[in-house]
């Protein structure tokens, strides 16, 4: 490739499927860098899985997808990702220092072990979620936004430019859910693109430069006025969408 | 009674038992912590009785091929196979059917099992294999050559894990991020298996095919009440594991009682004591945690009964307005330690930190009147409704309530609705 490309994510004829069911089929999409694009669609729809083969962790049956012009395969460590917290054991023997230690991973060679700068680039990441206080603590002990908040320092001290977080607002109160949105906001400005997975339509419009509607396939990418329209909506929520119509009014459709 | 310890420790059979069992233990134990953490502890069982095929088969092999009568390398080979084959079996039939994973676990150990065990008696005329000595292990008649493959087991698996820790941490805690950033998770999931079937395979001999899996997940398990740190939990499931293997022996000499069972009796025993005492998620710190707990509830009443009576307040007063019968007595005695109340001779008053608490709650108390009122709640309700949710977050439905009613100056009953910030005491 002689230029480089303006697109962060380039994702073309996605398909993947779980023992023959499909939970994405020929996704064509292409992000823009620099951009807070929110991921939504009913539950079920393949939002994780479209994540997850972003990162390259599931393989798809079919389709391409690159990262910053680079195929995904030779792209790894690109991309940080913020896990759904259900999908974390927090239980898991392990200090909020040493999550945030995980994302300087990738930059030791295997042979060493983490040296000060590691350390201190963690210790720095924690500081701009505002969890230093905090770092000996074992991750159960947190309350749900602090957790929320740690893996974002992973994220962060990876110093990928593209952050990937699944459902990062499930289950924190409106205070914290403000607080992850800020340091979102504050992860864009520095110039990083940022895809995550969203559950609530009524803030969608509010929180997000983009949108990305899927349901399987995808159905609308783009600005939000231009996704959240009541027909789209009603072909992918079916009958749910009585719910939203409030929404709808909100968006001025 | 000093001789009581003594005595064994100049046996030669009790010398190698401790030394060969130490090992293993302690490397049994470094690895059960990842066992334990990714729920595998399944698996290690299955691993243990497939092997029994393996053991078999390399028997079979070496003496048909070179002749040589139980020859324990060849032997140890062929159950490493056998272990191998049935992981491979499982994962096979888990990834392309419906048939869940531990389905596939139960489906494959047994059935290589039961192939090991046709193929035993089958073959009872060519291999001299004691299905007993293997289901049950005999740590007192460990051999030298035992020793020796436990000791080069033990020192490889170790240097692995210690030379991978930080790659087998971040695979069992965040697969998904081990993969994003590169990590070979599969190979580390197959160097963890193999690790795991090494030390299963070398302590068969010692504690049984039934025991093994207790000595792989038992300290682990034990070590992972008491640590917040993989790397230290690691150290003291070792540790665990070695006093298992002191103390059982110990105990089987004694009561003259089977070597492996005593090791897991002790073994056993020890987490029973952790699990009972442990710190932070013991039994005997969480039942004190709990019965020092008192309802927020019964604080708020106590602090509030006490600031409307203007001054400081007998028990007998504050019994008449907060309901919690005998649990009273308990709930002064906390806010006193927690510097809410002190006790001025009989009377119990505010301290500035209570005042500031009372404060809070009489104006959520009386800004939830308010509202009630304003909602038409019946006059006669609206006391007893208020009562209930003044306990709710004050700091947000204060504000909220507040601002909903416009700031109100005083309440139904005329009384006045404290101002946010309290006067000083």
């Amino acid at each position: 490739m002689i230029k480089e490309t303006s697109f962060a994510i380039e994702v073309a004829h996605l398909t993947v499927s779980y023992n023959a069911k499909p939970a994405l089929l020929d996704v064509n999409v292409k992000i823009e860098a620099d951009q807070l694009v929110g991921v939504i669609g009913p539950n079920g729809a393949g939002k994780s899985t479209f994540i997850k083969a972003i990162l390259g962790f599931v393989k798809p049956d079919l389709g391409t997808v690159k990262i910053q012009g680079t195929h995904v395969k030779n792209a790894k460590g690109r991309v940080a990702y913020v896990p759904q917290r259900g999908a974390v054991d927090w239980d898991f023997p392990i200090t909020v220092r040493e999550v945030a230690l995980m994302g300087r991973f990738q930059k030791i060679p295997w042979y060493t072990s983490p040296r000060k700068k590691d350390r201190d680039a963690a210790m720095e990441a924690l500081e701009m979620v505002r969890m230093t206080d905090f770092a000996h603590r074992q991750i159960g002990e947190l309350s749900g936004g602090q957790q929320q908040r740690v893996f974002m320092a992973r994220a962060l001290a990876q110093g990928s430019d593209i952050l990937l977080l699944d459902e990062p607002f499930a289950g924190v109160d409106a205070a914290t859910e403000r607080a992850i949105l800020e340091v979102l906001e504050r992860a864009k400005r520095s110039g990083k693109t940022l895809v995550v997975v969203h559950h609530d339509l009524s803030t969608a419009a509010e929180y997000f430069d983009k949108l990305l509607l899927i349901k399987q396939r995808l159905y609308a990418y783009g600005e939000p006025y231009m996704v959240l329209n009541e027909d789209l909506l009603s072909q992918v929520y079916e009958g749910k969408l009585k719910i939203f119509k409030d929404v709808l009014k909100k968006e001025g459709n | 009674m000093l001789d009581l310890f003594y005595a064994p420790l100049t046996e030669t059979y009790f010398q190698k038992a401790l030394i060969g069992g130490s090992i293993i233990a302690m490397v049994a134990g470094v690895v059960g912590c990842l066992v334990v953490l990714r729920r595998m502890a399944f698996l290690g069982d299955a691993l243990s009785h497939a092997m029994i095929a393996g053991v078999a088969g390399g028997y079979l092999f070496m003496k048909l091929a070179f002749g040589l009568e139980a020859h324990a390398p060849g032997m140890l080979l062929g159950s490493l196979i056998a272990a191998v084959t049935t992981v491979a079996l499982i994962s096979f039939v888990s990834r392309i059917s419906r048939v869940k994973e531990d389905t596939a676990i139960g489906i494959m150990y047994t059935g290589i099992f039961a192939l090991g065990v046709v193929a035993v008696s089958i073959f009872r005329h060519y291999i001299h294999i004691d299905l007993m000595h293997f289901i049950m292990g005999d740590i007192l008649g460990v051999a030298d050559i035992d020793l020796w493959v436990s000791a080069f087991v033990g020192a490889g698996v170790l240097s692995v894990l210690i030379l991978f820790f930080r790659h087998f941490q971040l695979a069992t805690f965040d697969p998904v991020m081990a993969a994003s950033i590169g990590l070979p998770v599969m190979l580390l999931d197959y160097l963890l298996t193999t690790c795991v079937s090494l030390v299963v395979v070398s302590a068969v001999s010692m504690v049984g095919v039934i025991l093994v899996v207790g000595l792989l997940i038992t300290p682990a398990a034990t070590a992972y009440l008491l640590c917040d740190r993989l790397d230290k939990m690691m150290a003291l499931s070792a540790l665990f594991g070695v006093t298992s293997v002191v103390g059982g022996l110990y105990l089987c000499v004694w009561l003259d009682s089977a070597g492996g069972g005593a090791i897991m009796l002790f073994c056993t025993l020890q987490f029973l004591v952790v699990l009972f005492i442990a710190p932070k998620y013991g039994l005997l710190f969480r039942w004190i945690r709990l019965h020092n707990l008192v309802p927020q509830q019964a604080v708020e009443d106590v602090l509030t009964t006490v600031l409307r009576n203007k001054k400081p307040a007998s028990v007998d007063i504050i019994r008449k307005y907060v309901d919690q019968g005998k649990n009273l007595d308990k709930v002064l005695k906390r806010m006193t330690q927690d510097g809410l109340l002190t006790q001025q001779n009989q009377d119990y008053a505010l301290t500035d930190k209570g005042y500031k608490e009372a404060y809070t709650v009489l104006r959520a108390h009386r800004l939830w009147e308010s509202y009630l009122e304003s909602i038409g709640t019946p006059e006669t309700e609206v006391h007893s409704i208020a009562h209930r949710l003044e306990h709710l977050d004050q700091a947000q439905t204060s504000a909220y309530l507040d601002e909903k009613l416009g700031s109100p100056k005083t309440d139904p009953h005329g009384k006045k609705i404290p101002a946010k910030t309290p006067k000083a005491l």
